[in-house]
């Protein structure tokens, strides 16, 4: 799918040429490692990046320009992916064949040299009301997640169950490190970034691998830089709590579940721990959904999921808060009925068919495959959907129920409203 | 069947209205492995005072009702139809809006199948007292995740803020309270009225070849007997041109206050090209006072009253409409008397000419063309514009002839202090200790 060429050590280019969209995909990603500090840094980086530059001092000079661009969308946001931190600079615009206009994406790679390599700094530091002002803005972002309950109380699991570990950490680090980063730090945190992170560039669209590679020569001068050690599972300690009663002002019960399973995204097991995944609570045919929605009518959203990158499982559900304890018991039965080998065909194979429709769906958007290939880049020399697919298909009953037989509950978590701890 | 070339777009349109009166459209992907279909009937939740089908007397239904019959399309006497789709490796859904009920389904395979499917499911209906009981406490469970939802609030608070009868105004999946009086009989009424084919259009985008689609389509609704079409006698209230309530607050537990200023469109009688090239000139206008390069994002910004949330909207249906402006702030009060300031100032003196126009102008065109790669956008952006006489195509076309009058007269018509409403939602104060 993708070409990969080599620019620098520690720089790659992958370009996917391709006629099935009507415009073109840049995707810029630097990688480094995940921790509080890094991710805390990072995140307002890629504000401050955002924000403006030497060329376009204001926010609003650089958004009239991407405006003028045909409404080239260009942002930069932080995101982690198992114990990697990634900034990642996305950029889509119109390709220019279906315009009058010619020219566009030469203009579109400059300003995006012109992003990354031409800050807005002012005496070697990034101009101070900038810097102040997306910091805030970081504060805010992390504090707002109190506002979307079902977020806020998964963050809270995390942080509670899994201190320190990658898994809780979150990508926009935490308000006590955002507001220790000065501005001497930021800049150090922006030449690390540019001059020794792991580089990938990605690019979809109608364009020729030969001519966007040397373009990209051209534009972006990375020098070599040495490549992370190869990823390890991060080791999973139990929690401290197995269960834990939160209250907020709210009404509806936010019932959440940690599973420890053996098998990550890297180990053999990994599809097989999909389909477990998928058969328990991954889809509207799923244990979960029939039972916990359809057959007890408890909730309206009710679904596992699994973190492969660190072999956690997840179970959300939206319940009435009287009602946890028969909704916790009902869903470990449903996991028992896997344990036992309770599995029909058709669970099996409508498990089968939709993780193939998803990744297949995924793969018809840039994006799609820009995020699927970065990820399994690390696992497999040739991407191919086929051999997922086929791996998937070769998965047993049996494997799912041993596969089951592996997941251990190490907490369950639940935020209701204030008035019911009165009560009681 | 007939066929609708955009040559610029590189794109072909296929449609056809059957003998019963569904309208389908085909729209072949180059290069996508997934096929979308929607099958929607132009029904929401502010349908809920009409005369039934074959009766002469109108009829009020309960609150939510439109959403509550959604979900009981999916069960059936065999079973759940999710199982069905799953089977042939689709992923369904279905969702309501104020005017609309769509079911929808994604895949990579067995379209057919998966197309026979969404057709069948929706055209048989089967409820009984039993299973729409059942559905009460699922409906509970998610509006109350809805009443959790800050932001959700503030959207509906603004609604009601702005109109006094319109049934807009009724949150689309109705209370805790009201869906308890509905029963199998009144789903019976509302689908027979609703669903017939005359009232709805099926649109299939992605992986697909038109012609034998279109054959396949047509054997399966020739196979089945539906009433002749009879139009349906809709009765909505007269609703004053003023916003009902000029300002508000709702107490909740949140973060950091919240705040949209809203403003209700005086034009609600539109309908076709006049519309459209109404609401885009509305939707230019307002980009350029509030979007990202406006004065207003930048000082509001660099000031500290907006952050991250910001947002503003304008949408216009048939009937009703707003423009709504918002974000989280600790100063929700000099938010919205700025906001009403720059509106004010627009009004006393119009500050955009055609440079600007030319630039907005680009931006929309470019985010139409991204849109375009996305199958969901085409699919329920096109009969939500068709339902109201419009054709999505015609987006970039309208935009090249409007002009900076245009959006004189559009914001004209979405700018009157009358129209104007301000709703807040912010923690309770904390009870002296």
């Amino acid at each position: 799918m993708f070409e990969t060429k080599k620019i620098a050590q520690g720089v790659h280019v992958h370009v996917h040429e391709t006629t099935q969209f009507k415009t073109i995909n840049f995707s810029i990603r630097f990688k480094d490692r995940l921790t509080v500090k890094n991710a805390s840094e990072r995140a307002i980086l890629a504000n401050v990046l955002q924000h403006s530059n030497e060329m376009y001092p204001s926010h609003t000079a650089l958004r009239m320009v991407l405006d003028d661009l045909y409404g080239t969308s260009l942002y930069i946001d932080s995101t982690k992916r198992g114990d990697d931190h990634l900034i990642n600079l996305n950029v889509e615009t119109v390709n220019d064949q279906y315009l009058s206009d010619k020219g566009v994406l030469e203009k579109v790679m400059n300003l995006m040299y012109i992003v990354l390599f031409k800050p807005n700094f002012e005496n070697g530091l990034f101009k101070e009301s900038i810097f102040k002002r997306e910091q805030e803005s970081i504060v805010q972002r992390i504090e707002s997640v109190f506002d979307d309950k079902t977020r806020y109380a998964q963050q809270r699991m995390m942080e509670l169950g899994l201190p320190g570990h990658p898994a809780s950490i979150t990508s926009n680090g935490s308000i006590e490190q955002v507001k220790q980063v000065t501005n001497e730090s930021l800049v150090a945190a922006y030449h690390q970034m540019l001059e020794n992170n792991e580089v990938e560039i990605y690019v979809v669209g109608d364009v020729s691998p030969e001519v966007i590679s040397s373009h990209i020569r051209d534009y972006f001068h990375f020098a070599d830089r040495k490549e992370l050690p190869a990823k390890t599972d991060s080791q999973l300690y139990p929690p401290a709590q197995s269960r834990v009663l939160e209250y907020e002002d709210m009404k509806q019960g936010k019932l959440h579940m940690m599973f420890f399973t053996p098998v990550t995204f890297r180990d053999e097991e990994f599809p097989v721990m999909q389909l477990m995944n998928g058969v328990f609570g991954g889809y509207a045919h799923s244990k979960l959904f029939a039972n916990i929605r359809e057959k007890e009518s408890m909730a309206y959203y009710v679904s596992s999921s699994y973190a492969s990158q660190f072999g956690l499982m997840f179970v959300l559900a939206g319940i009435d808060r009287k009602l946890e304890e028969k909704a916790v018991s009902l869903i470990l039965g449903q996991l028992d009925e896997i344990k036992q080998g309770h599995i029909t065909d058709t669970e099996l194979e409508q498990t089968k068919a939709l993780l193939t429709n998803q990744l297949k769906e995924a793969l018809d958007s840039a994006r799609g495959q820009i995020d699927i290939y970065d990820q399994y880049m690390e696992l497999l020399e040739d991407f191919d959907p086929a051999y997922l697919i086929s791996r998937w298909e070769k998965v047993t009953k049996e494997q799912i129920a041993q596969a089951a037989n592996n997941i251990s509950l190490q907490m369950t978590y639940f935020l209701s409203g204030k008035e019911e701890a009165k009560d009681e | 069947m007939n066929k609708m070339e955009f040559n610029q777009l590189e794109e072909t349109l296929y449609h056809e209205q059957l003998p019963n009166g569904l309208t389908v459209y085909i729209l072949p992907k180059r290069g996508f492995s997934k096929t979308y279909a929607t099958f929607t009937t132009k029904y929401g939740s502010i349908d809920n005072h009409f005369v039934p089908l074959g009766e002469k007397q109108a009829i009020q239904v309960p609150d939510g009702i439109a959403h509550f019959l959604e979900h009981k399309m999916f069960e059936k006497e065999e079973g759940d139809i999710f199982q069905e789709f799953s089977k042939n490796g689709a992923s369904a859904n279905a969702f309501t809006s104020f005017t609309r009920t769509a079911y929808l389904f994604s895949a990579t395979g067995r379209i057919q199948e998966n197309v026979t499917t969404l057709l069948d499911f929706v055209q048989s209906p089967y409820f009984t007292e039993q299973t729409v009981e059942k559905e009460k406490g699922i409906i509970a469970q998610e509006i109350t995740m809805y009443d959790d939802q800050p932001d959700w609030r503030l959207y509906f608070g603004m609604i009601e803020n702005l109109y006094k009868n319109h049934p807009v105004k009724i949150d689309i999946a109705g209370t805790v309270e009201s869906i308890q009086d509905i029963t199998a009989e009144h789903l019976y009424t509302c689908y027979h009225t609703f669903y017939h084919p005359s009232n709805m259009a099926l649109f299939i985008v992605g992986n697909v070849e038109p012609d034998s689609m279109m054959e396949f389509v047509k054997d399966n609704q020739a196979a089945k007997t539906f009433d002749p079409p009879a139009p349906i006698e809709r009765i909505f209230p007269d609703e004053p041109k003023e916003a009902a309530v000029k300002e508000r607050t709702l107490e909740m537990a949140v973060q950091k206050p919240k705040v949209f200023v809203g403003i209700k469109p005086e034009r609600l009688d539109l309908h076709g090209p006049e519309m459209l090239k109404h609401e885009l000139s509305a939707q230019l206008a307002y980009e350029l006072l509030f979007g990202r390069t406006s004065n207003f994002y930048h000082e509001a910004y660099e000031s500290g009253w907006i952050d991250e949330s910001y947002s503003f909207d304008y949408s216009l249906e048939s009937g009703f409409g707003y423009a709504l402006i918002g974000t989280d702030t600790n100063n929700p009060e000099k938010f919205a008397q700025e906001v009403k300031k720059t509106i004010h100032q627009a009004v006393e003196k119009w500050p955009f000419g055609q440079e600007d126009l030319d630039r907005v102008r680009r931006k929309k065109i470019g985010f139409f063309m991204r849109a375009l790669n996305s199958p969901e956008y085409i699919a329920n952006q096109f009969t939500q514009y068709a339902f109201n006489g419009m054709n999505l195509f015609d987006i970039v076309p309208t935009l090249e002839q409007i002009e900076v009058a245009d959006l004189q007269e559009a914001f004209a018509a979405v700018s009157a202090e009358s129209q104007q409403s301000v709703f807040t939602i912010k923690s309770p104060d904390k009870d002296p200790e």
